[in-house]
């Protein structure tokens, strides 16, 4: 069996911003010496989602937008896999938008790992929720209207108790972020700048380089929402990367006393009728 | 023969609801048949309500149009209902409410009863909402029932309040008797007493048989959005998920909820989801998702009158060519449609066999008439009922050792291919919303997505060589006409045949999809003249019968105002046929 987390060679562009937080997963897997058999891996649909073919693990390749509650599903069910999602700008904070609220409200113990590259790949080039204001694309030709979603406070105040921000030019710091998202047991937001090398001109690894700054070297408290919460809208001249926020609190699995003795899908199905039909008469 | 139909309205938020049920399980513990169908609008309070309550010593199979006591509790029950009564019939009218010279009085032979309810409330400084434990009194004296069975109901239900709680109540319901006995001492002709020997009978709702038929099938995850008329599934199941251990989770929208019983069936759990029309429209592009990655997951669909946020809490059966043609890309599905509560949960319990099985969604068709209405049921009926829990080609770990280069999607005969689980020892899998290769891997190449289409749908071929199950003939066989019908529309049928076994029968159909086209062409050609009855404006299950036989139904009876149903009309309608 595949120990190692690797599959088929990657299809995307040369250059790809996808091919650092590859190589980040595969690392901080082994790092945190995971069983591929304990680990499984939600993919929503976008050039991020076709990872499915390129990282060997338990893998569910969902639908676009609604990787995160399957991903929750998953870990109800069987609380002892370490659960991550792999989705885009696109999937998950337009299309499944929702569905990140709520999973950051309920303090569901999975990683998501957002690749925000601010523009759609897979569907050649339209603006994604993280688009900078005023961007072109085949969607917007007069640049778009919206300002962009800021994932890292919207994640903040809804609830999550992880957050980190990324970037796929910096492997091994990402590595790190990845590594310590997985361990953490809540919800854990990390969001990815990663270059889109074909369809967004604008935000290059060098725009990136001369606007991303470690928080580790910043002397940042992640256990302080105030100061969390400046870091987050620090969207612009000077972008963070790093651990933003982490609390510790119980996860949505802790709260169910049906997996106090343990997996739900080990469960035993009988049921003892009697108890239950009674009221009825 | 005892067949008596009790009618209550009144305002809503005045327990109207619950008046009906206890009549329900008197008449049960009396040792009597009961069907009740609660009528009620999309509001909390000051709407009006109505409940209707059949009880007789056979099988009740529905409500009827026309009733014996009409009781008021308010103007509209009245105003709106009084000409439904039979000649001899018997209105209960709260004389505080309504002025006795200012109604009128409908035609026939009827009997108008004044009970100062308001003035009984205030003598006693009870509580209004005590108002139903008084009519029910009233009730019982005028149907010669017992009243200790009432006591016994309001303690077991106040069980957890105080005593003086439920001692009001009781005081309430015996005021109201008391009345009756001074002041009308014959009451109603056709009496309730209480039989010598009496069966066992549950007094039950199609919704708590689909949470029962979910809790005794193993199911462990309920996923769902709160939509009359399903969510009663979702508070049965909630309030009992810590004596069942099932994880009860009302999740954010229906989008949510498919995915998550998607996600936890993939994991192993056997799981379900319950919605109505509107909810399951947005579930359905999972419904694909569960169709190529070949995932269990069992959906009770109640419907209710559409299109869109249509008549929330009335009934239609408007959805089945919907649910058929659902989800986009071709897949197998499975669509169980039960006819009444014992069928309701035995079909339950089959849906999630059927869906470990064939790795498929399976459907449990139901309707707001079947879902919030009440039968009873024999105890033993559901007791004796049991269907062996099969979760089909589900591997184990030690399965697993045996196995090597496992494909998840491996090509097999019957369209089935053994299933792992995520977290199992020595294997990995990947499912795949994408078309895929037998170990799981995207492709497009035309040869495996042809294999791949071609292996789901043998899984049809499969199931209806072992499972697909036909429709049952009810009544005589050399019957002039057959009705020709699908799910809840079974009880007004069967109500409307007893008496008239000679004129008709009824073809009842609860397997509808996948149909075997063969037999049931065969049937359909051997009926001699055939009448479609559905709760619907287009004939959906004769447009499905077309389809699969090519043959059409000679004439059709369609209902689709949001109510179901009565025998009556039926009946007519056979006088007008035959």
């Amino acid at each position: 069996m595949n120990n190692n987390f690797s599959g088929y060679f990657p299809t995307w562009c040369p250059g790809c911003g996808n091919f650092g937080i590859w190589g980040a997963l595969k690392n901080a897997c082994q790092n945190q010496k995971i069983p591929p058999v304990n680990l499984a891996v939600v993919y929503g649909v976008g050039c991020s989602g076709n990872m499915n073919d390129f990282f060997t693990a338990n893998n569910f390749h969902s639908l676009h937008g609604r990787s995160v509650p399957t991903a929750v599903g998953i870990k109800i069910a069987n609380h002892k896999l370490s659960v991550v999602v792999i989705a885009g700008d696109g999937d998950c904070y337009g299309e499944g938008g929702n569905h990140l609220i709520h999973a950051a409200r309920g303090n569901h113990d999975i990683t998501v790992i957002v690749h925000d590259n601010r523009v759609y790949g897979l569907t050649t080039g339209q603006v994604a929720p993280t688009a900078l204001k005023g961007f072109k694309s085949k969607s917007t030709p007069a640049g778009i209207i919206e300002v962009p979603l800021n994932p890292i406070a919207l994640a903040l105040t809804q609830g999550a108790t992880y957050i980190a921000q990324g970037f796929a030019g910096e492997v091994s710091h990402l590595t790190g972020l990845i590594e310590a998202a997985i361990r953490h047991e809540g919800f854990s937001l990390v969001n990815i700048f990663q270059p889109c090398v074909t369809f967004n001109p604008l935000t290059t690894y060098d725009w990136y380089r001369q606007r991303v700054y470690k928080l580790d070297g910043e002397n940042h408290d992640p256990g302080n929402f105030q100061k969390a919460m400046e870091k987050a809208l620090e969207t612009e001249e000077k972008l963070p990367i790093g651990i933003v926020y982490q609390v510790e609190k119980p996860t949505y699995t802790d709260n169910l006393p049906q997996l106090q003795k343990g997996v739900l899908a080990e469960a035993d199905l009988t049921a003892d009728l009697e108890k239950y039909i009674e009221e009825f008469v | 023969m005892t067949d008596l139909t009790i009618k209550i309205g009144g305002a809503a938020g005045f327990g109207i609801m619950t008046t009906g049920l206890f009549l329900g399980k008197i008449a049960a513990r009396s040792g009597y048949e009961a069907f009740e169908y609660p009528e009620y609008p999309s509001l909390i309070r000051g709407g009006h309500n109505v409940v209707s309550v059949r009880i007789a010593d056979g099988k009740v199979f529905s409500q009827e149009k026309k009733t014996d006591i009409l009781i008021c509790l308010n103007e509209g029950t009245y105003r709106l209902h009084s000409s439904e009564l039979k000649d001899g019939g018997l209105a209960v009218i709260d004389q505080d409410k309504v002025d006795p010279k200012k109604l009128e009085k409908p035609a026939g032979n009827i009997t108008l009863l004044h009970v100062p309810f308001a003035k009984i409330l205030k003598d006693n400084s009870l509580s209004p909402v005590m108002l139903n434990n008084i009519a029910l009194g009233v009730l019982m004296h005028l149907v010669g029932a017992d009243l200790e069975i009432l006591n016994q109901l309001i303690t077991e239900t106040f069980a957890r309040k105080n005593k003086e709680i439920i001692d009001k109540n009781i005081q309430a319901a015996r005021f109201g008797f008391e009345y009756v006995q001074k002041n009308f001492p014959a009451g109603y002709k056709t009496k309730l007493s209480k039989k010598a020997s009496i069966e066992k009978r549950l007094f039950i709702s199609g919704n708590e048989m689909i949470g029962l038929g979910a809790i005794a099938a193993g199911c462990k995850f309920y996923c769902a959005y709160p939509m009359t008329p399903s969510s009663t599934i979702l508070h049965y199941l909630a309030a009992k998920s810590e004596k069942s251990q099932m994880v009860v989770k009302h999740a954010e929208d229906e989008i949510s909820v498919i995915n998550m019983a998607l996600g936890a069936s993939w994991a192993g759990v056997r799981s379900m989801t319950g919605t109505s029309g509107g909810g399951y429209a947005l579930m359905v592009e999972a419904v694909s998702l569960a169709g190529i990655t070949e995932m269990p997951v069992v959906i009770a669909m109640g419907q209710r009158p559409g299109p869109a946020t249509g008549m929330p809490t009335w009934t239609e059966q408007g959805d089945l060519l919907f649910i058929l043609h659902s989800g986009h890309g071709e897949f197998p599905k499975i669509l169980l449609a039960p006819g009444d509560m014992e069928e309701t949960y035995r079909l339950t319990l089959e849906a999630f066999n059927l869906a470990d099985i064939y790795q498929t969604p399976v459907f449990i068709l139901v309707d707001k008439y079947l879902q919030e209405g009440h039968q009873s049921v024999e105890e033993f009926r559901i007791k004796n009922l049991e269907l062996k829990i099969n979760r089909g080609k589900l591997l184990s770990d030690k399965d697993l050792q045996n196995i090597t280069n496992y494909k998840r999607y491996q090509i097999t005969d019957d369209g089935i291919s053994p299933r792992a689980l995520p977290g199992m020892k020595n294997v990995l899998h990947q499912v795949n919303s994408y078309e895929h290769l037998e170990d799981g891997h995207t492709t497009e190449e035309e040869n495996e997505r042809t294999k791949q289409v071609d292996k789901r749908n043998r899984k049809t071929a499969t199931f209806l060589a072992k499972n697909a199950k036909l429709p049952v003939l009810y009544g005589k066989k050399e019957a002039a006409l057959t009705i020709i019908a699908w799910g809840s529309m079974k009880g007004p049928i069967l109500q409307a045949m007893q008496g008239n076994e000679d004129k008709f029968n009824l073809l009842h159909f609860t397997y509808l999809w996948p149909m075997p086209s063969e037999p049931v062409t065969k049937i359909l050609k051997d009926c001699r003249k055939t009448l479609l009855v559905e709760n619907n404006s287009t004939g959906q299950l004769g447009q499905l019968l077309k389809m699969v036989t090519g043959i059409g139904i000679d004439d059709r009876l369609l209902k689709y105002s949001g109510r179901p149903f009565y025998p009556e009309e039926i009946l007519e309608k056979i006088k007008e046929t035959l």
